[in-house]
Order: C-alpha cells, then structure tokens, then sequence
C-alpha cells in the first residue's frame, strides 16, 4: 500500500458514504488512479458517481476510510488548507455552479484570481480558454443568457483555467449534442497529454465505447474496478 | 494585492446598489444625531465658559463710600484668592456702558443724575478657582465689608447651566452608545442579509479555492466605505446647519459675544474614522461568525 501511495495521485482505502438517515452512496470502495491517467467513471443514475467526486474535492466527508490526494490524507486537512488544496483540483460539476450575476468572463477569471492573479496577467489566459471551448463571442453574457450546453462549456472553461493537476468532470457532456461533445472530450484529451490526471463522471456511452481508456463502473455504491 | 479586492468590492457594491445606499444612509443617520447631540454640547459648554469668565462677580460700593477710600479696597480685592484681576467702574463709567446699550433710546436718561449709579468693581477669576461653591463663598465673605452695599454674580442661571450640561454630556454618552448599537445591528442584519443573499456565491468561491479571506474583504471594504461616506455626509450636513445658524446668531447683536463654533476639526476626523473602522471591524466580526462552515 504505500508503495502504492508514492505512485498514486488519487489513492481510496475502504471509503463509505452515508447519507442520513439511510442512505448508503459508496460502500467499501479501493481505488487508485496514478498521475496522468484519464479514467472514466460509469454507473446508472444514483450509483454514486457524484459522491465519489464530491469526496475527492473535500464538499463531503467519508463516513468510513481515507482518502490520499497527492499523498496527503484528506481526514488532517485543516480548513485553511482547503483552499490551497482544491487549486489543485478543477471541478466541472454536474450543475455547472457558475456566478449568475457575473459575465462569462469573470466566471472563468474567478478560478485564476482566487489564486492571488491580477487583471493583466490573466485577461490573456482567459480570453483563449473561453475562445476554444467556443464562446469567444458570447464573453460578456452572463449565464442565465446562455444555452444550457454553452453554461456547460463555462464551467469547463473555468475548470481548467488555472491549469489544475487533477480534474474531475462530472457528466461535462450532458447537454451537449455529439460534435460539441467530441470537442470538450478532445480539450480533456489534450490536457491529459500535458500530463494533468482527468477523472470523468458520464453515463455517456459515446464517450467510454471505444474503450481505449480505463473505465470504473459504479453500482449502488459499490465500484468493480478493472 | 489590495488592488483587485477594492476593484472586486466596488463592482459588488454597483451589483447591490440599493442595499448599500440603505445602510450607508443609516450609519450617516446615526452618526448624524451624535454629532449634533455633540456640537449642541460643545456649543453649551463654550457658553457656559464664556460667561463664567465674564460674568465674574460684581462689588457695588454703598453710595456714601469716600473716593479716597477706593484704592483700599480694590488692594483687599486684588489681594483674595482666586482673583485675577479688579476693574472699577466709576458711577459715570456705568451711566456711558448704560447709554451705548441703549442707543437710539438715551435720551431717556436725559437728566438724570449720573450718581444714581453706585461706583462698583467687576472681578475676574482665575480659571481654576472659576466654581460656583467657591464664588458663592467668597462672595459671601465680601458682602459683609463694611462699605459693601451688595456682591451679584451668576450663580444662579450659571450654575443651572452646568448641571444642565453635566445632565447632557451623560445624554451624549449613552446616545452614542445606543447609535453605536444601532448602526452596528443594522450594518450587520444587512450583512447577514447579503451573505445569505449570496449563500451559492461564497458556496461556489468556496469550492474554486477562494480563501476565507478572499471571501470576506470586499465586504469589509464596503462596510468601511460605508461607514467612511456615511460620517462624512453627517459631518457635512452639520457644518451646514452650523453654517447657516451661524449666519442668524450673527444677526442679534446681544448674541454677539457668544458666537458659534463648529467642532474642532482632529474631532471630526476621529468621529469618520472610528465610525469607518466600527463598521469594518464588525463586519469582519460578523462574517467570522457566520461564514464558519
Ligand atoms: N446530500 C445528500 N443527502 C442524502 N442523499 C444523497 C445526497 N447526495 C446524494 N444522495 C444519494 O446518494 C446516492 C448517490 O447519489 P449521486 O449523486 O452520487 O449519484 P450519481 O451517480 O451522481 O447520479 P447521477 O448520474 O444521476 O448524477 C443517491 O441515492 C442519492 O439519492
Ligand atoms: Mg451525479
């Protein structure tokens, strides 16, 4: 096991997730995912794939086991660590989360300039990323003028903005029709080249059919693991 | 560093512009009536002190006092404790001050006898010995010389006036106070009502990796901003009160002593900047009580 531990980014030992009052979301789940591995996590609706995610960027808690991110123990992080640890992580979540009241742009900026960024440096950065997830046109928009594929796109945008070491996406591709689909898998796919660790959650056979790529099925919380 | 949280705290506060005018409004309500409790204070103290310099006691000499004997007693006035200086006023003395107070009207004094007015002596007291129970006293001892016809001093109206401002000043104080506790519950109700307002947004900073700090200085920006702006408006609207109250005092001639004043200027920066860092720092009181997640 810690042998293990040297290689593995995302390292789980025995992890349960218990909703109260009765719900168990994950039960005993071992997983190790090494650095640089693009791994898809599959599994019908309420199988757990957004707990496991949500586990490993600290919104929950395990009820049971360790968690091993980058080799730290996730259960002695304390919360003024948090921050600095979820730098590291880029989130697209499954219901985007991006500020209603703040344009595109500023969506996207807000990922960098939590980090202590200023105006000049990012402006560039951010105008490219939003340009190649196909919005150049729509940056001063604010999200409620968006489509729901295009909010998607926003949130991948900012999730890979600060160039994270590991990035979990969570069903990046629900709403989004099969060329666009292909484009953010192949954003993903290159990030992946650069060496950046991609977990993503999809029911999205599209994506895993071809099978080239790890894939983890989830049922009822329990994960059978190639 | 400081830069784009300021630029962060502004774009904000043009997001929520209503919110912010409200409790910007009620800082300056608040520290409006303190600082107008406060002048109406200072301006009653600077009466009182005024008169009670002038209005020093007042020897009237019986009518049948020899000239000769004058000099005697203004060295047994001088000489007390507590005086700092003697002016006699010879009874032609008193008959010309009566007849520039009257004026236009003098010729109602025309023929009278100028003797009708006794000769007296006007004391002024040391600063320090300036107490009703001391000039009481003092007077007291001096109404019994022998060509003493009567002492009058300011006792009573004085007097009054102190233990009115005595009463104020306590008035003062606890009206701050209770300001103090307003504008704290309302900057802070407004505070409460903001973050919950915005319960997805922190939640949300929270998750893109947004330190506590980083969270919670915009706020404390515009808490100081507001209490900065809103003193500031306090203080502005009652120079101009001051300013145009100023103008009517001027107008009554036997005002004209006594004048006006503003409150000095180091006081009305320490009211903005305390009432600036008040809110600010309860703000930040507040947010760390309620952002704990
Ligand atoms: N906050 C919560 N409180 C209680 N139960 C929860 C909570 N979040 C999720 N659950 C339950 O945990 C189980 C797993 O949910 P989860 O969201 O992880 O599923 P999922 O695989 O992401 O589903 P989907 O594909 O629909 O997104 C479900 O039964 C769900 O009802
Ligand atoms: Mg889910």
């Amino acid at each position: 096991m810690t042998n293990l531990n040297k290689i593995a980014i995302i390292n789980m030992e025995g992890v349960s997730k218990r909703y109260l009052p009765d719900t168990l979301a994950l039960y005993d789940v071992h997983l190790h995912i090494t650095k640089g591995e693009f791994v898809f996590l599959t599994g019908p609706s309420g199988s757990g794939k957004t707990t496991l995610l949500r586990l490993l960027f600290c919104a929950e808690k395990p009820s049971v086991g360790e968690i091993w991110l980058d080799g730290m123990a996730l259960s002695s992080i304390t919360p003024s660590q948090l921050p600095y640890l979820r730098r590291k992580i880029g989130v697209v979540f499954q219901d985007f989360k991006l500020l209603e009241r703040h344009s595109v742009f500023e969506n996207v900026a807000l990922s960098l300039e939590v980090t202590g960024l200023t105006g000049g440096h990012i402006e560039k950065r951010v105008k490219q990323i939003i340009e190649r997830v196909g919005l150049g046109d729509k940056i001063k928009r604010f999200p409620p003028q968006l489509s729901e594929g295009e909010r998607q796109r926003v949130a991948i945008a900012r999730a890979v903005a600060n160039r994270p070491q590991i990035i979990l996406a969570d069903e990046p591709t629900g709403n989004l029709d099969r060329p666009r689909a292909k484009e953010v898998l192949s954003i993903l796919e290159e990030l992946n080249a650069e060496g950046t660790t991609i977990i993503c959650a999809t029911h999205d056979e599209r994506l895993y059919e071809r099978g080239y790529k790890r894939t983890l099925r989830l049922y009822d919380g329990i994960l059978n693991s190639p | 560093m400081i830069n784009p949280y300021i630029k962060r705290a502004f774009s904000d506060l043009k997001r929520n512009l209503m919110t912010q005018m409200m409790t910007t409004a009620v800082v300056a309500l608040s520290v409006l009536i303190f600082i107008f409790f406060y002048f109406i204070y200072l301006n009653l103290q600077h009466v009182a002190e005024i008169f009670g310099a002038e209005l020093g006691p007042v020897v009237f000499l019986k009518k049948d006092v020899p000239a000769g004997r004058i000099p005697d007693i203004y060295q047994k006035l001088i000489k007390l404790p507590g005086v700092e200086a003697v002016n006699y006023v010879s009874p032609e003395d008193a008959m010309n001050r009566l007849k520039t107070f009257l004026k236009d009207e003098k010729d109602v004094l025309e023929g009278v006898d100028p003797d009708f007015l006794p000769p007296s002596f006007e004391l002024k007291i040391t600063p320090a010995f300036r107490d009703i129970g001391n000039i009481s006293s003092m007077a007291g001892r001096i109404d019994k010389w022998p060509e003493v016809y009567s002492v009058r001093y300011g006792q009573e109206w004085i007097g009054g006036l102190e233990a009115f401002i005595r009463v104020f000043r306590i008035i003062v104080v606890i009206s701050a106070f209770f300001l103090l506790l307003t504008a704290a519950f309302v900057v802070s109700s407004t505070i409460r009502l903001a973050l919950y307002a915005r319960k997805e947004e922190i939640e949300i900073l929270h998750l893109v990796g947004a330190t506590r700090m980083f969270i919670q200085t915009p706020f404390i920006i515009q808490a100081f901003s507001q209490g900065l702006v809103g003193s500031s408006m306090a203080a502005g609207i009652v120079f101009f009160c001051y300013l145009y109250i100023k103008n009517i005092v001027a107008q009554f001639t036997l005002l004209g002593g006594i004048g006006l004043y503003f409150l000095p200027w180091p006081h009305i920066v320490s009211i903005i900047a305390i009432s600036a860092c008040v809110c600010a720092v309860w703000t930040a009181f507040v947010i760390r009580k309620s952002l704990v997640q």
